[in-house]
């Protein structure tokens, strides 16, 4: 009788028991990877409608954080500047360069600044700047090395897996009060160094629960 | 004692379609689309939008952030301020604090400081933010109705104004009633100006009646000013006093604390009411007479012959029997009432004549209890109604003689007296300014319409009821160019345009002194929201002789015949102000349950005999008039007694009101405003559905409220403890870690205003669905008020039960679910997680006390823009297919425990208040931490009183109850089933 198969089909089922582990198995672990925010949201840099660099202003030039970013002790959210803050200087520096221009306009017309937002949670997700960085959380554990950024992009996925390995264990990340802004700090390595510094704090008590952050 | 509760009618007669309502969770139809919407399209739908969504902005989509140009100083984004002002309501005012969120205020509560609110709110007050964001409010001025701006007005109102430049002949303002000084002020300067023009203040449903009484008794009309906390024993005569009165936050709260039962050795104040329809105020008190309404001044005339047969010095003509009274039940109202000179109270409710109200001003003072229980104080920067010079305007108008007519608010084409024909004679004038937060049924005649402002957005200053003042301070800017009434009075007075910032400081130079620091003395009264020491004493009055004589005259005079119509305002809507206003719409009415709808209401033995059931309707004739509506029965109306509800069937209120319920204001005649008993009932052969919130969730006759008499509690105080053996398999979960967040509802102090269930609207955006859908059982509150009847169907007793989420620390909801999109938090609260939800509504299924709400379609899809500024930005906006309930208002507790724990303290007691807590006149809601013993959550929690719902479920509710007590008079039945009606021996 004819064969129906070539020879070279006995190796079929060889075949398919080898895709059929090895490819579930890329399926997931690509959709586990490349759908996670570490792939999505991380290096997520949009391209401002001013070219205003953090590198040049938080960085060579040191200013702080908070000068701009104010009510980010005071309030669950951070604010951007508004244009009044980027003027404040702005009107006596570089005052007629052209990529400064929208600034201007803004503050002639009345019309707000429309900056595109970078670090973003579900709107299902509560999260309150306040509680964190008047806790001894620095500016550099969830924002990375801004001063070194000329447009910014996320560099800390802000899943909830990353939030939450925080939240169980947040003393390694705790700093000092008057270091939140400061991007080279470290914390001390002896104990008792490390025990004063940790001292000043507030009580921390990070919420594990579902209702810490989604209402 | 074990009164056998039922919820409704069908209940009670057990009929089949009630039960089979009970049977099923979902009602037939819940989980269907609407109609015209087949399967076969939604997959369309569904389809189209997918492929739409695949072509969006390829890693994610943009979001903007918005910041000021130039910042506010002192606000902090993302940080709530709190400013003090005040809601003048007719000659009443209330004390606010209202949360703003970057310049939107979004939640109003009382202020604590003012005696008017004292830090409560009632259901008006709380849905009132919600008019301010409606987007159907006037936007533009209108110039025989095309748009035009105020410039042009003013433009015009000056040409105008030389037409009457001679003493103002001619010349008319309507407006309505108010307390405001300004307003009072710049009235004088209008009447100054145009000696010869006319000022009328008047509004459809007022207390002129009560006005009219006590000028009759006091020689000028003067306010009373009621202090229930006082009183031992108050007799409310058709006198809705704790919930459709100006003040019932401020008697609701009185009345509470008055009878608010710590232990055994408390005392309780003893309630009586008197009253055709059942009200609030009837269904709380421990004693409650139906009667009918025309049967009512006879009745006050009988107390009085009683009164002076048991020794009170008063001129009381003997007065006949009426048959409806059981002369025990006189006699003992007449005995509680001496029992307790000087500390009792006689309240007649607005619809009473006049005579009543004299009469119960002699009775009052007799009874020794003015300057006690009851001041009467001079109506001080008061414009008071009046009906009379109302009916002389409108007779001018068709004669006429008035040329030009401002109306400052009010909407009298719509509700006017239909026998003034009020319509046929303002088109006559040549002239008609309307000022309205509308365009309304009067907008659409007028010549010139301009948009009132919101009290949220305009400056203004009012007088509470005691006198204190206090002034009206804006949060946000006029959001449509809108003037307030002081605005406009201001250049019809003086011809000048004048903003209101500057016409509220002018009247208060005076008030608080011109010195060197008025500025800050004007501005500890913006931040305080009140002159302390501002109150206007009481006067001595003797009232004058006759007026118990002209009361036994005046009752007689009343009508006979079967059947009256009793027209009352909608406790909801009011007079129909607040028809466009949707929570009030979708509020289920106190008594009845009743949503988007005003049913004729008539007693059960009446609609048998006329051979009408729920749902019927009928043609409703009235001199000459008719209208149809449907009817419904309820428990406890006076037999031939049929009620009507003001303020429904718009026409042009908005999209939320039009077509709303049926018009009844064309069958109100200056003759019978209030009552009217030339009546025709006819079947008109068909039906029209009613949407009630009552029959959804029954609880299938289990032990829901428990209560007793005073006198069953001092023997037995633990009557209403649980006795259950509950045990545990396995080691049940400690909570020891503060807080531990408990509620506790005294159903002793809640009387059923629903004050509570508008308050967590507000606070958590709970979202609106609509008749239909309230119809298939799918209303959102988080927070309903459950009214159970008791006793005899015609004269039965009521209680009322909050039923918020019990936060059960076995919740068999958390059992269930089978993604844990609910699970139990650290602090004791049942979290629920909107972006776990799948919707499988399996945690409903199994949830026993039915507060779980699930978001069937996208109700929030289709809010318009300007809606979306009331919705608290701490709480999620739902969309369809998740499940909400109450959460303790949790965005409130995590923001305490950031302000204690940042600001290096403990939570302490009153940190973290939820909105229903915090909204409760009769302050009936205690929340707190449960292991704080000095809270008051933990004392009510061991108080002797307290019980869980359906403890034997073994669910170990965190919210529990404490048993309500009556408090009868020993010489009457001791059970709170009510006097039985002699008719029907």
């Amino acid at each position: 009788m004819a064969q129906i198969f070539p020879q070279s089909a006995n190796r079929l089922p060889l075949v398919i028991a080898v895709a059929a582990l090895v490819l579930p198995a890329v399926a997931v672990g690509g959709v586990w990877y490349f759908f996670s925010p570490r792939f999505t949201d991380v290096g997520y840099q949009p391209v401002q409608p001013v070219p205003y660099s953090h590198k040049l202003h938080a960085g060579d030039m040191q200013i702080d954080c908070r000068y701009c970013h104010a009510s980010v002790e005071k309030s669950p959210i951070a604010n951007v500047p508004p244009t009044q803050a980027c003027m404040n200087c702005h009107l006596l520096v570089s005052r007629n360069v052209e990529s400064l221009a929208p600034i201007r306009d803004s503050l002639k017309t009345g019309t707000p600044m429309r900056w595109l937002r970078v670090h973003k949670l579900g709107e299902y997700a509560y999260f309150n700047h306040r509680a964190h960085v008047s806790s001894g959380i620095g500016c550099v554990s969830c924002h990375g090395h801004i001063e070194e950024m000329e447009i910014v992009r996320q560099v800390e996925p802000l899943s909830m897996s990353w939030c939450l390995d925080c939240h169980r264990n947040p003393t390694p990340h705790l700093r000092p009060l008057s270091e939140i802004t400061n991007m080279a700090w470290k914390p001390a390595r002896d104990p008792e160094a490390r025990a004063r510094q940790l001292a000043a704090l507030r009580p921390v008590k990070p919420p594990v629960d579902c209702s810490g952050c989604h209402r | 004692m074990s009164a056998e509760y039922w919820r409704s009618l069908g209940e009670l007669e057990d009929t089949a379609e009630s039960r089979a309502f009970r049977e099923r969770e979902f009602q037939e139809g819940a989980s269907e689309p609407p109609e015209g919407l087949s399967r076969r399209s939604l997959l369309q739908l569904l389809g189209a939008s997918a492929g739409a969504a695949g072509l969006a902005a390829c890693r994610r989509p943009e979001e903007r952030i918005v910041p000021y140009v130039e910042a506010p100083e002192q606000v902090v984004p993302g940080v709530p301020r709190y400013y003090a002002t005040t809601m003048p309501s007719g000659t009443s005012a209330y004390g606010l604090v209202v949360e703003s969120h970057e310049g939107r205020p979004t939640k109003l509560e009382g202020n604590e400081l003012h005696p008017a609110s004292l830090g409560s709110s009632s259901a008006r007050m709380q849905a009132s933010v919600l008019d301010l964001y409606d987007p159907d409010r006037s936007q533009l001025v209108l110039k025989k109705g095309e748009p035009a701006t105020w410039a042009d007005f003013v433009a015009a109102w000056k040409e105008r104004a030389k037409a009457h430049a001679a003493g103002g002949e001619g010349l008319a303002v309507l407006a309505a009633p108010s307390a405001s000084p300004t307003l009072f002020r710049l009235a004088a300067a209008f009447q100054a100006s145009y000696p010869r023009a006319r000022f009328v203040t008047w509004t459809p449903v007022s207390d002129a009646n009560a006005l009219a009484g006590i000028a009759r008794a006091a020689g000028r009309p003067l306010l009373p000013v009621y202090r229930l906390e006082k009183a031992k024993a108050i007799l409310a005569i058709d006198a809705d006093i704790l919930h459709t009165d100006p003040e019932m936050v401020r008697h609701t709260r009185a009345f509470a604390a008055g009878r608010r039962v710590q232990g055994p050795g408390d005392s309780m104040s003893r309630l009586w009411a008197v009253e055709a329809l059942l009200s609030i105020t009837g269904a709380n008190a421990d004693h409650r007479l139906r009667l009918p309404a025309r049967q009512i001044p006879g009745f006050v005339a009988a107390l009085a012959a009683s009164l002076r047969g048991h020794g009170l010095a008063i001129d009381a003509p003997a007065a006949p029997e009426l048959p409806g009274v059981d002369a025990a039940w006189l006699r003992a109202l007449a005995e509680d009432l001496l029992a307790n000179r000087g500390a009792s109270l006689i309240v007649a409710g607005p619809r009473q004549p006049a005579a009543v109200h004299a009469a119960v001003v002699a009775l009052n003072a007799a009874l020794g209890n003015l300057s006690a229980t009851v001041d009467y104080r001079e109506p001080v920067d008061a414009l008071l109604p009046s009906p009379a010079t109302f009916a002389d305007l409108v007779k001018a108008l068709r004669d006429g003689q008035v040329k030009t007519l401002v109306i400052l608010g009010g909407n009298p084409v719509y509700d006017a007296p239909a026998d003034l024909e009020f319509k046929a004679a303002a088109a006559k004038a040549e002239e008609l300014v309307h000022v309205g937060a509308h365009v309304d049924e009067t907008a659409a005649l007028a010549s010139w319409h301009v948009p009132s402002a919101h009290f949220l957005e305009a400056w203004g200053d009012a007088r509470a009821s005691c006198g204190t003042l206090s002034v009206v301070q804006p949060l946000i800017m006029p959001l449509y160019g809108a003037k307030s009434a002081v605005e406009v009075l201001s250049l019809l007075a003086s011809g000048e345009d004048l903003p209101g910032h500057d016409l509220v400081q002018a009247t208060w130079r005076p008030i608080l002194g011109e010195s060197a620091d008025f500025e800050k003395r004007w501005n500890r009264v913006l931040h305080d929201g009140l002159l302390p020491d501002s109150a206007i004493p009481g006067v001595k009055l003797v009232p004058k002789p006759g007026t118990l004589a002209e009361l036994a005259t005046a009752a007689q005079a009343q009508g006979s015949g079967e059947l009256e119509v009793v027209f009352q305002a909608c406790p909801k809507l009011e007079d129909g102000a607040f028809a466009n206003n949707a929570w009030l719409q979708e509020l289920p009415d106190a008594i009845t349950k009743v949503t988007w709808d005003n049913p004729l209401l008539v007693s059960p033995t009446s609609a048998a005999k006329l051979g009408l059931k729920d749902e019927d309707v009928v043609k409703l004739e009235l001199a000459g008039r008719s209208l149809e509506l449907p009817v419904l029965r309820v428990p406890g109306i006076a037999d031939g007694t049929l009620v009507v509800s003001l303020g429904y069937g718009r026409t042009r209120a908005g999209r939320v009101g039009n077509g709303v319920g049926f018009d009844a204001f064309p069958l109100r005649t200056t003759a019978g405003l209030d009552l009217a008993t030339d009546v025709k009932l006819t079947p008109a052969g068909r039906t029209h559905p009613l949407a009630q919130t009552q029959e959804h969730g029954t609880m299938e006759g289990r032990s829901i409220i428990r209560e007793a008499t005073l006198a069953r509690y001092r023997q037995d105080p633990k009557f209403a403890t649980d006795t259950l053996p509950l045990f545990s398999l396995w080691k049940e979960h400690e909570y020891k870690s503060r807080p531990q967040w408990g509620m506790v509802i005294d159903l002793n102090a809640c009387t059923g205003c629903n004050a509570c269930s508008v308050a967590c609207q507000s606070e958590n955006n709970v979202p609106v669905v609509g008749k239909d859908q309230v119809r298939r059982g799918r209303e959102m509150a988080w927070l309903r008020v459950d009214r159970y009847f008791s006793g005899p169907p015609e004269a039965p007793a009521a209680a009322f039960q909050p039923v918020p989420c019990m936060q059960c620390e076995n919740a068999p909801c958390e059992q269930v679910c089978p993604v844990a999109a609910t699970v139990h938090d650290a602090d004791g609260l049942n979290a629920m997680v909107y972006n776990r939800c799948i919707g499988t509504r399996y945690c409903s299924n199994n949830c026993p006390y039915k507060v779980r709400r699930f978001n069937f379609f996208n109700f929030t899809k289709d809010t318009p823009r300007v809606l979306k500024l009331v919705n608290n930005p701490d709480v999620t906006v739902r969309a369809r297919g998740v499940m909400e309930k109450c959460t303790y208002c949790v965005q409130r507790l995590s923001a305490a425990k950031i302000d204690a724990r940042l600001g290096g303290r403990e939570l302490k007691d009153g940190d973290a208040k939820t909105a229903c807590q915090q909204a409760c006149p009769a302050e009936a809601i205690r929340f707190g931490d449960l292991l704080d013993l000095e809270s008051q959550v933990a004392k009510a929690r061991s108080n002797d009183r307290t019980y869980a719902l359906l403890a034997e479920l073994n669910t170990r509710p965190r919210t529990t109850y404490q048993a309500r007590l009556r408090n009868p008079h020993p010489a009457l039945a001791a059970t709170p089933q009510e006097v039985k009606d002699p008719s029907h021996a």
